[in-house]
């Protein structure tokens, strides 16, 4: 029964854009259980490390991301059901409230990838910082913050929890997400629209010098679900 | 720049007036902006509402930060692929057919509806994601005189290229009579069957009835070419040429002295004066924008130009002289001068510096040439001679004092100089300062500058007879009245009283303001401005003048949908004595060796006129809105405006008050339907007092023998306006339905009184016993209903089918008459004035994306 009413909740207005995409501007934050969640993550952590610190780095890190965007990736992989993923059947089993702990127990942990201290160097950090509009090329900042730690109006509404940390996430599994925003053109919510648009015009080598700056650039807390009136 | 989505954007209350077609296109304000036409105020058939919202970035997003809806947008186009380009386009063709009054010059302005085929438009963008270059071309035509062609291309971020081809027609008159031949040029002759000073009322009416009404028209069309280049992120340059050219012609003016004193006598003519000229303009600059600093430099050039530098005219009738026994010379051409050719420039710096405190300083200075040389007319155009001939012999001389030979005022040679090489320099500088010393307080304080300095004067003299002035009324006034030539002379007419001079106006006026904004609490704010301004005019009646003003503002959002605006303003206007003859200079009585006619000079006019622009002044502004929104998808605004003056002025505008109350209704409750209601009105009452003169002596006060206070009359306008609009627009799958109504009704009354007949100019009016009255009402009034379907037939081809239907009504006393004939005594009417229409416009159009 609680599934059968998890699945319901997905399905209302919220969630349910009316272009056949998941609206993320007005939904809800998303609240979870992380002790509960702790208990649930034992197939995750086999490939996205303990508590969510990937050592493969084809697999993206899940530590101290904002558990807004970790619960809308995880549902958007048993909404697709796309039968090529590999986390098709990691999530099918799982209820909504599974994916809400799970999601809240990730963010609270802390990321533990390395800093680099010549990350300010990196070419990808003007990229990320300004741009290059002779290629079209916007700043990722506006969306993901100066240092790449979200949203820059992250906690002010439920919104922009759903806006990644790129900061310490894997320079490979950057460059994959990057390159399948620009050449797949899968697309199912709102966020990712707009990321369909930005990454059209990235090349791979802009996608590179962005990866490696990101993956240098130190995670600076945990996150949790915001406290919104 | 997809102007259809502007369109459609925009508030209900814009479609409310769409209807009001003719009247979608300017005239040529702005002809930089993107142009439209008629057709696209209602929109695109295939443009259909993006229910997904305005923004990914937020929910909602529904209002203005006023408490307006926003219109909902449309869908983005489906691009297609080419290579490394992605394109898309559309097009918008078929035909339209008129029915009724279309050729109406009121349905006409500012479009040109023909029945038969139109290109409502046709819109090509290509895109190159990879490096963000892009071109756009927009087209439409719409008939022979109203279409454009813009086109862009240029790279984001790097460079931008604009060009534009636009034409607009203006028709200004359906039903002109004009009894000359080369109306459209600048030399009108009269008809063959006319004879030139040499023919009667009947006559003229005789040739008017022959003429067949003719539409004049004045075309503007432009041509221009811009380019903006980002030299750096921080450095931008800009260049801009255009050229505006018109063509046409429109009812003018003819004097050949007032015929109203002179029955039988005289000419007073409305001609048609030709509109041929062009205007290049020129822009320039180069902007900085960095974190502390941003500069401006600019460069704005005009220079017009006019194919003609005059317009003759002929007069058919004849002058007879006021003096018995007397004969005038034939005269019968007149000519006026037309606009000179003029240039101007134009050089700005601004710098602005960041300063603490969220702060900000600013500096612009800028220095402006206007020049004008054009060749100087002659001050007649005729042959032979001029004036009454006393004697009977034909031939001037100190024998026939009245009699003129043209020869000395129909050359050059007859002018003080060739040309007329007059100029004005202007300077202007500003500063303004703002910081936020505290969250909840900003200050801000303004000073600028303005000073126009006129370069040059003009002294009208002729070295060929030693007069000084101006021939007036092309010499008819000399060849009616013995001696009143218009110009003054030492030794022949040493007490004529005339102008000689060209009458400069130099001028300066500074101002400051002090400013203060309070945020009281969270969204209610309360804003305080105090300022002055002190006006410096050269030869006026005042040389200072000063405004102090205190303006209140608040703001009130803090109740969750409704935001409240108020403000309030005094304004305060005095200055130092007032002069009422400071233009004596201009005029023969400067001149060493004038005399003073007996009686003395006669006062240039009365003593205790205040001309509304100098007098004392109090003027009370108030202004309150409101807008309240009615749940998520509805909002209702309304306003109330007041504007009073009081006039410190005996003689003079006295009174000129404004008031207004508006109220507006939206309702979106989808994407598939809104809907918009509105009504506005306001009205203005004016009233002023003057006097006559019924001596011309040298006393000018009020009461006195010269203007006595049985002289006086008062005249009192009322204007009422009031405009009105429903639309609701309805989407039911495939097919959108559109509905819209307007209204836009003026009126106008003119009433005056007076205290005796001898207040009249024209006694007779004075003799039908009342000393009160008005002219008939003035009005305007439009009513227009149009109905359309848009209908999506496949993703790629949309139809549109619309009726518009529009009744205009106008009623002007000044034209009263004419429809039964233009010629009144001497008084000959080419135009018969505006009229009133009924129009049905039905359209069929075609949409495809390409």
């Amino acid at each position: 029964m609680k599934r059968v009413l998890a699945l319901l909740l997905f399905s209302l207005p919220p969630l349910a854009g009316a272009g056949g995409f998941v609206d993320l501007r007005d939904a809800p934050v998303v609240a979870g259980d992380a002790a509960a969640g702790a208990a649930k993550v034992a197939v995750c952590v086999a490939c996205h490390g303990a508590e969510g610190n990937a050592a493969v780095t084809a697999f993206p890190a899940l530590a101290a991301q904002h558990p807004g965007y970790l619960y809308q990736s995880l549902a958007g992989f048993r909404r697709r059901a796309d039968p090529a993923s590999p986390m098709t059947p990691q999530v099918q089993s799982l209820g909504d409230a599974d994916l809400r702990d799970i999601a809240v127990y990730f963010a609270s942990r802390r990321r533990s990838a390395p800093a680099v201290s010549s990350a300010a160097d990196l070419p990808g950090a003007r990229l990320f910082r300004d741009g290059d509009a002779a290629r079209g090329i916007v700043p990722c900042q506006g969306c993901h913050g100066a240092t790449a730690q979200g949203h820059p109006l992250h906690g002010t509404a439920p919104r922009y929890d759903y806006y990644p940390a790129l900061a310490a996430q894997s320079a490979d599994y950057l460059a994959a997400r990057l390159r399948r925003y620009r050449d797949d053109g899968q697309v199912d919510t709102s966020n990712a629209l707009i990321m369909r648009g930005i990454a059209r015009n990235l090349d791979d080598a802009a996608i590179a010098e962005l990866a490696a700056w990101l993956a240098a650039t130190p995670r600076e807390s945990t996150s949790t679900s915001g406290d919104y009136p | 720049m997809r102007p259809h989505r502007f369109a459609r954007a925009a508030l209900p209350l814009a479609l409310a007036f769409a209807p009001a077609a003719p009247a979608a296109a300017d005239s040529g304000d702005g002809v930089d902006l993107a142009p439209g036409n008629a057709l696209l105020a209602n929109g695109l058939a295939d443009a259909a509402p993006d229910a997904r919202g305005t923004s990914w970035l937020r929910p909602g997003q529904r209002r203005s930060p006023a408490g307006h809806l926003y219109g909902c947008p449309l869908e983005p186009p489906t691009v297609e692929e080419l290579g490394e380009w992605i394109y898309d386009g559309r097009m918008q063709l078929g035909g339209v057919v008129v029915n009724g009054d279309e050729d109406n010059a009121l349905w006409n302005r500012y479009v040109r509806w023909d029945s038969g085929l139109v290109l409502g438009l046709l819109e090509i963008a290509l895109r190159r994601p990879a490096d963000g270059s892009y071109a756009e071309l927009r087209a439409s035509r719409l008939g022979s005189d109203d279409g454009f062609i813009e086109a862009a291309f240029g790279r984001a971020g790097s460079y931008k290229v604009q060009a534009l081809l636009r034409e607009m027609p203006n028709v200004v008159s359906d039903s002109a009579r004009p009894i000359w031949n080369g109306v459209g040029t600048n030399d009108l002759r009269l008809l063959p069957s006319l004879a030139p000073g040499a023919s009667d009322s009947a006559a003229v009416a005789a040739a008017v009835d022959g003429v067949a009404p003719q539409r004049l028209q004045v075309v503007r069309s432009r041509t221009g070419l811009g380019l903006d280049a980002y030299l750096t992120p921080r450095w931008i340059a800009r260049a801009a040429v255009s050229e505006e050219r018109r063509s046409g012609a429109r009812p003018f003016g003819g004097a050949f002295f007032y015929n109203f004193l002179f029955p039988g006598n005289a000419g007073v003519l409305e001609t048609v004066r030709p509109v041929e000229d062009a205007t290049v303009n020129l822009a320039a600059g180069i902007r900085y924008a960095g974190d502390r600093w941003r500069m401006d430099f600019a460069y704005d050039g005009s220079f017009y130009r006019d194919r003609y530098r005059r317009l003759r005219f002929e007069s058919p009738f004849a002058l007879t002289p006021t003096r018995p026994g007397t004969t005038s010379a034939p005269i019968y051409q007149g000519q006026f001068a037309l606009e000179p050719d003029n240039d101007y420039h134009n050089l700005r710096a601004t710098f602005m510096r960041r300063l603490p405190w969220n702060g900000e300083l600013g500096v612009s200075a800028a220095a402006g040439r206007m020049r004008q040389d054009d060749d100087l007319i002659a001050p007649i155009d005729c042959a032979g001679t001029f004036g009454v001939d006393s004697d009977g012999s034909g031939v001037p001389g100190p024998a026939n004092p009245f009699l003129h030979a043209c020869a000395d005022w129909n050359t050059p040679a007859a002018l003080s100089r060739a040309s007329a090489d007059l100029r004005i320099d202007t300077y202007a500088f500003d500063t303004h300062v703002s910081v936020q010393p505290l969250p909840a307080l900003s200050l801000r304080g303004k000073l600028d500058f303005r000073r126009e300095d006129y370069r040059n004067a003009y002294l009208a003299y002729n070295p060929l007879t030693g007069d000084y002035g101006y021939i007036t009324e092309n010499g008819a006034q000399a060849s009616i009245q013995p001696g009143a030539l218009g110009t003054w002379n030492p030794l022949t007419a040493p007490s004529a009283i005339t102008r000689v001079r060209s009458l400069p106006l130099d001028r300066q006026d500074y101002g400051a303001e002090l400013g203060a904004d309070w945020q009281l609490a969270e969204r209610r704010s309360l804003s305080l401005t105090l300022s002055t301004r002190r006006d410096e005019p050269t030869n006026r009646e005042r040389s200072r003048v000063t405004d102090d003003s205190v303006k209140l503002a608040y703001v009130d959002r803090h109740v969750e949908g409704l935001t409240l605006r108020a403000s309030f303003a005094v304004i305060d206007r005095d200055g130092d004595d007032y002069v009422s003859d400071p233009y004596w200079f201009a005029y023969s009585v400067s001149l060493p060796g004038f005399v003073a006619p007996a009686g003395g000079v006669p006062a240039f006019t009365v003593d205790a006129l205040r001309k509304y622009d100098l007098a004392d002044r109090r003027e009370h502004k108030a202004n309150l809105s409101a807008t309240v929104a009615l749940g998520d998808t509805a909002s209702l605004s309304a306003g109330l405006q007041g504007d009073w003056n009081d006039y410190d002025a005996v003689i003079g505008r006295q009174v000129y008050d404004r008031s207004g109350a508006t109220v507006q209704w939206e309702w979106q409750p989808s994407p598939q339907t809104r809907a918009s209601i509105h009504y506005g009105a306001d009205r203005a009452r004016l009233r002023m007092a003057n006097v006559a003169d019924v001596v011309f002596g040298p006393d000018g006060s009020l009461g006195g023998p010269d203007y006595p206070l049985n002289g006086r009359w008062w005249a009192y306008d009322k204007q009422r306006n009031r405009n009105a609009g429903a639309s609701i627009e309805q989407g039911f799958g495939p097919v959108r339905l559109d509905l819209n109504w307007n209204l836009v009704d003026a009126r106008g009354l003119t009433s005056y009184r007076f205290a005796s007949p001898v207040a009249l100019a024209y006694f007779a009016d004075g003799l039908t016993g009342g000393d009160s009255g008005e002219f008939p009402a003035m009005r305007y009034r439009v009513d227009s209903l149009s109905l359309g379907a848009s209908i999506a037939l496949t993703p790629r081809v949309a139809l549109r089918v619309f009726d518009l239907f529009e009744r205009g009504r106008i009623d002007d006393w000044h034209y009263l008459g004419l429809d039964t004939g233009r010629v009144i005594d001497h008084r000959v009417y080419s135009d018969g004035g505006p009229s009133g229409y009924t129009t049905n416009l039905i359209g069929v159009l075609l949409d495809l994306r390409l």
